[in-house]
Order: C-alpha cells, then structure tokens, then sequence
C-alpha cells in the first residue's frame, strides 16, 4: 500500500497560483525524488505536507487516513521531518541542544537530562555514520554545511517515518553530500521514506527510485527512476523550447579593459583571484557553491574588507565601502544576492527605491527636485517594463520579477558601465528571466562590462562569453567560445574537489 | 501630496485626536479655550515639540535617545550660570552650549555608527554620565536666575502668538524640509527600514546616524535653555519628564518604533495631544495618577491602530512573498 | 592556527576541540564583569578596613538585592530578546499597595505579599499578551504600562508615606548562620537559575531570543513564550517591591522608576546581550553588585556622591564596547 496519497492539492497565495491539483504518491522504503524548476511549486508541496502551510483543497491521505496538520508539531505527530533549505536552528544553543530542541530527555525536577542528552546525540550521530560534529559547540560558530549536517540530525532525532530532504545537498561540500546520498539509502533500507528534493541530475540517479514532476504548480509525470531518460525528464521539467529563454549572443567585447583584478584576495574564502574584463563582455563566474564566487562580488564591491589591486577604466581604485563603487559613470554597481536583505525596501515605495542610490542627480541645491525624479522613475520604469500600479506603489507588493527589475533599475541608474551581477535570476518568473538575459545582452552591446554569477550552470554557458570557474577561492580554468559547456564548467569546478 | 496623507494616515489620526481632545476639553471646561489657555498649551506643547524633534528623526533612523533628559537639564544650568540674569553673553553662550549638545550628539551617534553600541545603552550611559558632571559642577544647587531675552523667547508674546510658536514652527518647517525634500530625508527612511539595503545603495549610513544624533542633542540643549525661560530657573532634574514624553508623542505621532517611518508632522501633533490632555485632567478635577493612566492608555491605543495598519501592509507583502518561493 | 593545542574534551572523538580562545572570548563580557568587580573590591578593601567580612557581605546585599530582583526579571526578559519597562510601575504599585495594606498581623501580610506576587505575574503576562497579539514592540507596550502602573500607585498613595511592620522590616535584616536574608535570597536566586536555565521553559526562551522565526518553525508558540517572559519579570517585579519595603519601611509611587534603566544597565555589564539569546543571570548580579558598590567606593574615596552616576555610565559603556571587540576577535578567530 502506498504510505502518502495526494489528490487534488491546491494552494493559493493572494492572486498567485502555487499550487494547483497536485498528485502524488509514494511508498514506504523507497527514495522518491520531486524535480522541478524554481517556482514549479515543490517547496509549496513539502511546506503543506510537514505542516508550515496549510492547503487550499484536495487530500492528503498517510496510511489510508486523513492528514491535514494545521503546525509543524501534527505533521511530527504522525511522523514527518522536513530538513528544509530555510534552517529551523537556534545560533544560540549547541549543537546537541538544537537536536532535541523541545524533545529533550527530562530528569525527576523537570530539567533537560544532559547526560542522556549527550547519549543520545552520540548514538544518532554514531548510527548514522555523520560526519565530524561536536555536540557540546554553539551553533553560531559552525559553517553553513555544519548547520546543514545538524538540521538533517535534527531531522533524524525525531525517528520519522517520512523524512523530507529540500535540497539538503546544495550546501555540502562533495564528500557530505555523498555521506547524505548513502544516508537516503540506508533510511530507505529502514523502511522510511525519503522525499528528496535536488537540482542535481546526478544525484537524483544515484538514489531515486521513483521520480515526480513538478511544472507550474501541477504534477506533470511520475516515474519509475530507471524507466526515464535524462532528456524526458528535462523535457518535462521545462515544458517548453529552451532556445526562447536565451538571447543570441553577439559578441561585443573590444579591446579596452573596463575592469582588472590583481591578485585579490579576503578572508578564507578568496585566496587571490586575477582577471581582466573587457568592455562590452560577459563574464561568467562558476564553479560549486562556496568556492569564493559570494567573496569575490563582495571584495568588488566593498562590502568585504580584500587585500589586492583593481583598476577601473584603467585607473587604480580602492573599494573600501558600496559607496567607492557607486561613484557614477566609471564606478561598478552590484546586483545582490539577497533581494529582499540587500537588494530593496520592501516598505519603500517603487519611486524610492529606483533612485535611491541616485539623490544627488535629482537634487538642486541640497533639494529634491521631484520633477527630475519623476522623470528618472519614468525612464526606468518604461526601459526596464517594471509592472507596478504606481511609482508609489511599495516595493514589496510587486513580483519576485518585478522587484528584480527595480534593483536593476536602481543600479542602471547609477550609470556605472561596470556591472556585477549576483545569480539576478533566482526566484525570477521565466518570462523576467529571459527579459533580464536580453538587458544583458543589449547592455553589452551598449558597452557596459557585465560580471556574472549564476547558481543555475546553463545560464553560464548559455549567456556569457567567458567563464571564470573557481575553486577554493582561485581560478581553476578560464573557458571561452565552444569550451563554455557544462562539462567543462563543473569538471574544473570539481577536480580537485573529487581528489581532496 | 495625495499619496504622502494616504501613507501617513496615523498623522491625520493623530491630529483628528486632538481636534476630539479640544472638543471635549472645551465641554467640561469652558474656559479652555479661552486665548491665554490656548496660549499656555502652545508653549508647554513647544517645549515637548521641540525635544521630540530630535527623537522623532533618531526613531526614524531606528535608534533611541534616552540621554535628551540630561542634555537638556545640562544646556539649561550651563546657560543661566554663564549668563545669571544677563542677556549680552548670550551672544557666544547660546552657540557654545548647542555646540555642547551637538558635541554629546556626535559621542552618541559615533558610539551607534562606528562601534555598534546599541542605541539604548549608548545613550543611557551618556545620559548618567552628564547627570553626574552636571551634579558635580553644581554641587546639586540650581541656577536661580535666566536672561530676559530667554523669558522673551519662551514665554513673551508677539501679538496675539507666543514668541515660542514661531520657533516651533520654524523648526517643524526645517524638519519637514529635511525629512521631506532633502537627500538627508531620503538616507535616514532608508537607513531606518534596512541598513543593509541602504549600505548597498551607496548611502552613507556611518554620517548619516550621527548627524541624527547631532540634530537630537542640538534640539535637546536648546529646550533646556528655553525652559528656563519658562521656569525662571535651571534646576537639577528639569528634563526628567521630557524621556517619557518626547518617546510618546513621537509614538503617539504614528512613528513604528522600529524605524523607517514616521514623520515630524505627526509627532507635533503627538505632542499636542499630550499637552492638551495634560490640561484637562485638572479640568475634570482628576490628579496626576490618572493622567499617567490616560497617557499610557493613549499611547496603547495609538500604537495598536498603527500596528493594525502595519500588519495590513505586512500580510500583503507575505502574501507576494510566499508564491516566490512556491 | 598556531603551534599550541587546544586542550580536548573527553567527548571530542568526533571532532577537534574548538579554539580555547573563541571560547574564552565568548566569555569575555562575563569575565570583563568580573575583573570590575573585583577590582571595585580590590579599592574599596584598600581604602576601609572590614570589607572582606560576613557583615559587609551581608549590607551589600540587602543594598543591592531590590536591583537584583528587578534584574533577575529583565534578564529573563532581555533573553527573550525584549525589554520590560514596566517593571518600575510594579515596584511602585507594589510598595504602594503593601505600605497600605499590610496589617500587623502574619496572616495579613502573607495574603497581600501572594496578592502582589500575583498582580506582578498578572501585569507583566498581560504584556506578553499584547506584545504577541497586537504584535507591538515591548519598549512601547511596556512604556505604556509602566505609566498605567505608576498611575494606578498614584492614586493609591500619593505621596511617599504609609508602613508596614516592624517585623516586616525586620525580617529584611533577620540572620541566619550569620548570614542575612538577603544573602540567603541571593543563594536562592542562584538555585532558582541553576534549575530554570536547565528548564525546557527556561531554554526555549533563550531559544526564542536567539532566533524566533527559528523557534517557531521548530513549532515554540511564541504567545505562550512572551505571556511565560513579561509573566516571570512582573512576577519579580513584585518580588523587588517587597523586598524594597523591608528597606523603606514605606511605600513610594515614584520609586520604580529608580530601577528600570540600572536592571537592564546590570545586565548589559554582565554580559547579558540586549539582542537576546546570550547571557547568564550570574553576569547580571554581579553586573548589580558592581552598580552597587560604585556607591561605596565613591563614600570611602571621599569625592562626591555626584560621581557615581558618571563612574557607572563609564563602566557600562566599557562593558559593551568589551562585548563589541570580544565578539567581532572571536568571529575573526572561528573563521
């Protein structure tokens, strides 16, 4: 009998649409991969099934019997963990604390039993291989991929029988990623199961048994994992012609260089890093996540203190702040990776944040003109086809596209040639998505010079005309023309990865 | 403008109170409404206004500034015991003590911007620390006299209007200028809703926090030297009220605690309202333990109305937020 | 890093020890709080004869215990990654209500001090309540009810005045294997936090200061927590205004005020962070112990009283830039 049925689920935030007649179903034992592009409503579906989020409608059967969880601690109830990307974990408490966070053993007098605490932390951690942690350290001093290990123990602690990985490999490095991929295997073994969310083509292979697929809100497919191939299952995934989201790429680099880089290095991360970009280019970044690409964007920027030389224009220049780089026309902008953290004022309106970074271009004499503003607003809103009702509108009521254009807005604003891009697609609609790829395209052209990091490996080979992949905080191969493939990216990336 | 009333509706609420207030004040005691009442209301309410000032930009930046008491307890015993009765070393007293209050503004604002003091706590220990070297300086005895020309400024009349009015007026005019039509406005909403998204966009949030702090301590030593005026003396303990109300009528205004909105405009009235309710408790034969009572009722009230409107806001953006992630 | 090794704890199969440093830099607030502390003694012994006896302990205490209990509260609070203001109402309201009430018998006294613990608990839960159901910021809901609270002791007793007593005020000097009952109250603060912060309530709520979006995904109503905090601080609040009583002998509608910024001033000297989720209740008495004795060291110094406030806003402002630098070397050194 199968362990979790869905039918009919639907799931609605506002106007939008997240989830929309959803099925699903899964047995018990096995590892059951849910594909889908950004936005297909995966996350949406796990967040109903472990309680975060209630549904709309449909049915949600465990066991033949009815679930609708209206928390987290329901869905516990009948034995469901989710390890989601979003961490549940407290900086302020151990390691071992966070494991068995409001489960802790008690003593007589009603305090946590240290002892059995710390049993049971090293059994778990024993029981299932995990890597190296130490129970007794505060969480605020571990790595990410540390506090990653310790949500999936948290996971584990609470002994579930279905077990919801969303892409818990994303911030491992290689060698605990494989340590959680034979880890699924093992729960499976034991009868569980896992739902296991990944980008990850390779490792939805190695261990699924079963697949669904998620497009636009709906399930599209369900398979048997060694009934499919690669390209259905991509087919399926995209549900349209890839060559529409890409612009042509007409090279448009000169021979002047906008920006170099010498021997630029911060923190542990950027071990020392040189480049030269060229006006009118593209310049892709890859390689896997946390090999200093994030360091890199911040020591251009100033939000990093860095060690190393850059020259603008051909000119020397310190970044000590964001305020160094956005120094109008030959200064660098930056389109950051947190949109909502860093990138807007989600209370502001649409109209303040698009010149905020711009005052003084619409100032006379120490006062704002909101004549020029307007006319500034007007300019980016039309260029940049920002949907808003209003340049009052706030900022955060747009869409995730919508609110993207706004920062790119802001930046365009600033003048600056130089242009940092930090993944500017993610969480992005498709159709913004393709828009954003033309405004590349077209800024180049303009002879703007574009630096450009994406999470997402095709937007790499696909839009830029070179690609720095690093590794350990330098560059481990520079690929232009018909070497910018997957391939080659994700082989520099993980040489030395796969040795260490 | 359409579009400044319809996100500052806590600012019409605010003032809708006080014309309520008014009514009801004048129908239990006829003659509240008569010139010289009105008259005193207006210059007590400067007094609160003025130091709110400060508060309300410091608030917007999202900090606090509790040392405003003994900034302006210690302008106030610095300038009547430079001056005594005397009007003429006005001339360089008066710059030398807003110097003062800017100087202790700067320490505050530095304390904030460059070394990550929270707010609370930078400026309670300025605040102690004056207490205590104004007491030191003093030996804990008042400066009996003031100059005329303070008289004049806080109490005289030009007209039918309180010489203070115009003062008040003049500063809320600055103050909406700045928050309102200058690139400092701009900064200090942005600072005060993310400092993260305002380092990114260029502003320049170390000065910025400290100019804050600079126009707070400014507008704190200059009630301390109107006050006076107004008491006839300097005496230890003078500015003790105006913590909690300063911070009241800037809440009462429709400022979010948690900074990146609010406006001057609404703490003038908060500051009114409060003036006004002062005076008609006596009116209604009722002691100073109610009208703590009604102050803290008044501000709940307030504040709920403004969370109410804030959380409309906030669902909204969730209910975007939510499908990005879908 | 360096040549030297990091001592390993028996448990640490699993991983290398972490750098002592990080952990004595995680510590520096507290330790900071101590070495002020003792050198505050290490002075104030130079100067006096008779510190280091049981006598001295014993009028420290009793001076420093109504501040103790106030903070004990806020530092409840402040884990909580609040802040509660209308403690000074309480303490007021409290005296107030006990100066008026208390009668001379035992049984009189014994309801009225429950019926004040029991308002205290009340008050500050109904804090809590606001500040998760209307969502408002504590600094202004509790602004808001230290002054309903302080009206309220204005109405009941205008003025200072009323009693309680004698052997009320005797039982706040009353010893016990020559130790006072303040000193005993202090060792029993120090039970209580022992078993509290080893409480589920107790970690939660530090949890909950730590990362509230955190605590709730991991399914912490954030209501009960809040009502369970500002409950706790009211609660010894009232505690504070009893205790006070004993050393006034009176009731003051205006005392409370005297207590509100020094609580959380003990303690940020003790190390207890205002962003919430990092401290220990023992920072925050010694943190008091400290606010206290700058009055003593300043008497036997023989400058002015006036100096004490200007030496305790120097001192807090040391702590915190202490915690500042510590923690920004310690993120440095954990990297």
């Amino acid at each position: 009998m199968d362990l979790v049925t869905v039918t009919g689920l639907s799931k609605r935030y506002g106007g939008i649409v997240a989830l929309s007649d959803a099925e699903f179903t899964a047995r018990a034992g096995e590892v059951h991969a849910l594909l889908g592009e950004n936005g297909a409503g995966k996350s949406t579906f796990i967040q109903i099934l472990s309680g975060a989020v209630s549904h709309d409608d449909g049915t949600i059967l465990i066991d033949g019997k009815n679930f609708r969880p209206a928390n987290p601690d329901d869905a516990r109830a009948r034995g469901i963990a989710a390890v989601f990307q979003e961490l549940s974990l407290i900086p302020d408490l151990t390691v071992e604390e966070n494991i068995w966070f409001r489960h802790e053993p008690m003593t007589a007098i009603r305090t946590v039993d240290r002892a059995a605490m710390r049993r049971q932390t090293l059994e778990l951690l024993a029981r299932y291989a995990f890597p190296p942690l130490r129970p007794d350290q505060e969480l605020r001093r571990l790595t990410l991929a540390e506090r990653q290990i310790v949500e999936i123990a948290k996971g584990l602690a609470k002994a579930p029988r279905i077990l919801i990985l969303d892409e818990a490999t994303s911030a491992l490095p290689a060698r605990e990623a494989g340590w959680l991929l034979k880890l699924t295997r093992q729960l499976a073994g034991e009868g569980k199961l896992v739902i296991f969310i990944s980008h990850r083509m390779a490792e939805v292979r190695a261990i699924a048994d079963r697949l669904t697929i998620f497009r636009n809100g709906r399930t599209v497919a369900a398979h048997e994992a060694n009934a499919v191939s690669d390209g259905e299952i991509v087919a399926q995934m995209i549900g349209r012609n890839l060559d529409r989201l890409y612009p042509e790429r007409v090279p448009s680099a000169t021979d002047r260089v906008a920006l170099k880089v010498d021997n630029i290095a911060s923190g542990s991360r950027l071990q020392g890093v040189s480049f030269a970009m060229r006006e009118g280019e593209v310049l892709g970044v890859g390689g896997l996540q946390g090999h200093g690409q994030r360091e890199l964007f911040q020591a251009l920027f100033g939000t990093a203190k860095a060690s190393g030389r850059i020259e603008l224009w051909g000119k020397p220049t310190v970044i000590g702040n964001p305020r160094a780089a956005l120094i109008g026309r030959d200064g660098i902008a930056l389109v950051p990776e947190d949109r909502r953290g860093q990138g807007l004022l989600l209370t502001k309106s649409v109209r303040e944040n698009l010149t905020l970074a711009v005052i003084k271009r619409f100032s006379d004499r120490g006062f704002l003109n909101s004549r020029k503003e307007a006319a500034l607003v007007k300019e980016m809103v039309d260029f940049l086809r920002i949907k808003a009702e209003t340049p009052d509108q706030l900022a955060g009521t747009l869409s995730g596209g919508n609110q993207q254009k706004v920062i790119f807005g802001k930046m365009l604003l600033t003048e600056a040639r130089v242009l940092l891009l930090y993944d500017p697609t993610r969480g992005v609609d498709v159709g913004t998505k393709g828009e954003i790829f033309q405004l590349m395209r077209d800024l180049a052209a303009k002879g703007y010079a574009i630096l450009f990091h994406s999470s997402d490996m095709p937007e790499l080979v696909h839009v830029a005309d070179r690609v720095l992949v690093m590794r350990n905080g330098r560059i481990a191969a520079t690929l232009d023309g018909e070497r910018i493939t997957e391939e080659n990216i994700l082989g520099a990336a993980m040489l030395e990865v796969e040795a260490a | 403008m359409n579009t400044f009333l319809a996100r500052n509706r806590l600012i019409l609420l605010a003032y809708a109170g006080m014309v309520v207030l008014l009514l009801v004040t004048a129908m239990f005691s006829p003659g509240f409404l008569s010139a010289s009442n009105l008259r005193s209301t207006v210059v007590l309410a400067a007094f609160v206004g003025i130091v709110a000032l400060g508060q309300t930009l410091v608030i917007i930046v999202g900090g606090i500034d509790l040392s405003i008491p003994w900034v302006l307890n210690s302008a106030a015993i610095v300038m009547a015991l430079l001056c005594g009765s005397q009007d003429t070393p006005l001339v360089w007293v008066v710059p030398l003590v807003l110097a003062g209050g800017a100087a202790i503004g700067f320490v505050n604002g530095a304390g904030v911007a460059w070394f990550g003091v929270p707010p609370i706590i930078m400026t309670l220990a300025t605040n102690v620390i004056l207490q205590g070297l104004i007491l030191v300086l003093t030996g804990g005895s008042p400066a009996p006299s003031v100059p005329d020309l303070i008289k004049f400024l806080s109490v005289g009349r030009i007209g039918p209007l309180p010489v203070i009015a115009f003062i008040w007026l003049a500063l809320a005019l600055i103050a909406t200028l700045l928050l309102s039509k200058a690139a400092f406005g701009r900064h200090l909403y942005a600072l005060g809703t993310s400092a993260t998204v305002a380092e990114f966009s260029g502003v320049p949030t170390a000065r910025t926090t400290i100019v804050t702090y600079v126009i707070s301590g400014l507008t704190a030593a200059l009630a301390g030297m109107l006050l006076t005026g107004y008491s006839g003396q300097a005496y230890l303990g003078m500015g003790d009220a105006y913590l909690f109300t300063s911070i009241a009528a800037v809440a009462i205004g429709g400022a979010s605690i948690l900074g990146g909105s609010g406006h001057y405009l609404g703490t003038v009235a908060g500051a009114l309202v409060l003036t006004i309710l002062t005076g008609l408790l006596p009116a209604l034969n009722l002691s100073n333990g109610a009208l703590l009572i009604v102050y803290g009722a008044v501000i709940l009230i307030t504040v709920s109305i403004g969370s109410e409107i804030f959380a409309g806001i906030g669902s909204r953006l969730r209910g975007k937020g939510g499908s990005l992630d879908g | 890093m360096s040549a030297t090794v990091a001592p390993r704890p028996v448990d640490s199969e699993q991983r290398p020890g972490v750098d002592w440093r990080v952990r004595l830099l995680d510590r520096a607030p507290f330790l900071v709080a101590c070495l002020m502390l003792a050198v505050i003694v290490a002075i104030y012994g130079s100067y006096q004869t008779g510190v280091f006896t049981l006598d001295e302990l014993n009028l420290d205490t009793a001076a420093s215990m109504t501040l103790m209990l106030a903070a004990t509260g806020q530092t409840i609070v402040l884990l909580r990654g609040g802040i509660d203001l209308s403690i000074g109402g309480m303490i007021s309201l409290g005296t107030v209500i006990a100066a008026t009430q208390f009668a001379e018998e035992p049984g009189s006294v014994a309801i009225w001090s429950v019926a004040i613990l029991a308002l205290g608990f009340s008050v500050g839960a109904l804090n809590g309540l606001l500040i998760s159901m209307l969502k408002l910021q504590p600094f202004l809901v509790t602004l808001a009810t230290w002054s309903i609270l302080n009206g309220v002791a204005m109405l009941i007793l205008p003025t200072d005045g009323g009693s309680v007593p004698g052997w009320w005020v005797a039982f706040g000097y009353a010893q016990f294997l020559g130790l006072s009952s303040p000193v005993w109250m202090l060792i029993l603060l120090f039970v209580f936090w022992t078993w509290f912060r080893a409480t589920r309530l107790g970690i939660t709520i530090k949890a909950t200061g730590s990362n509230e979006k955190s605590a709730f995904l991991s399914g912490v109503s954030i209501t009960r927590i809040n009502v369970a905090t500002y409950g706790l601080s009211g609660l010894f609040a009232a505690g504070a205004a009893l205790f006070l009583t004993t050393q006034i002998g009176a009731g003051s509608p205006t005392i409370g005020k005297d207590y509100i910024l020094p609580s959380v001033a003990a303690a940020v000297i003790g190390g207890v962070s205002l962003f919430g989720g990092r401290g220990h209740l023992a920072g925050t008495l010694i943190g008091a112990f400290i606010l206290t004795l700058i009055g003593n060291l300043v008497f036997v110094l023989k400058v002015s009283s006036y100096w004490q406030p200007v030496v305790s806003g120097v001192i807090l402002l040391l702590s915190v830039l202490a915690s500042s630098v510590a923690e920004k070397a310690a993120r440095a050194r954990a990297q």
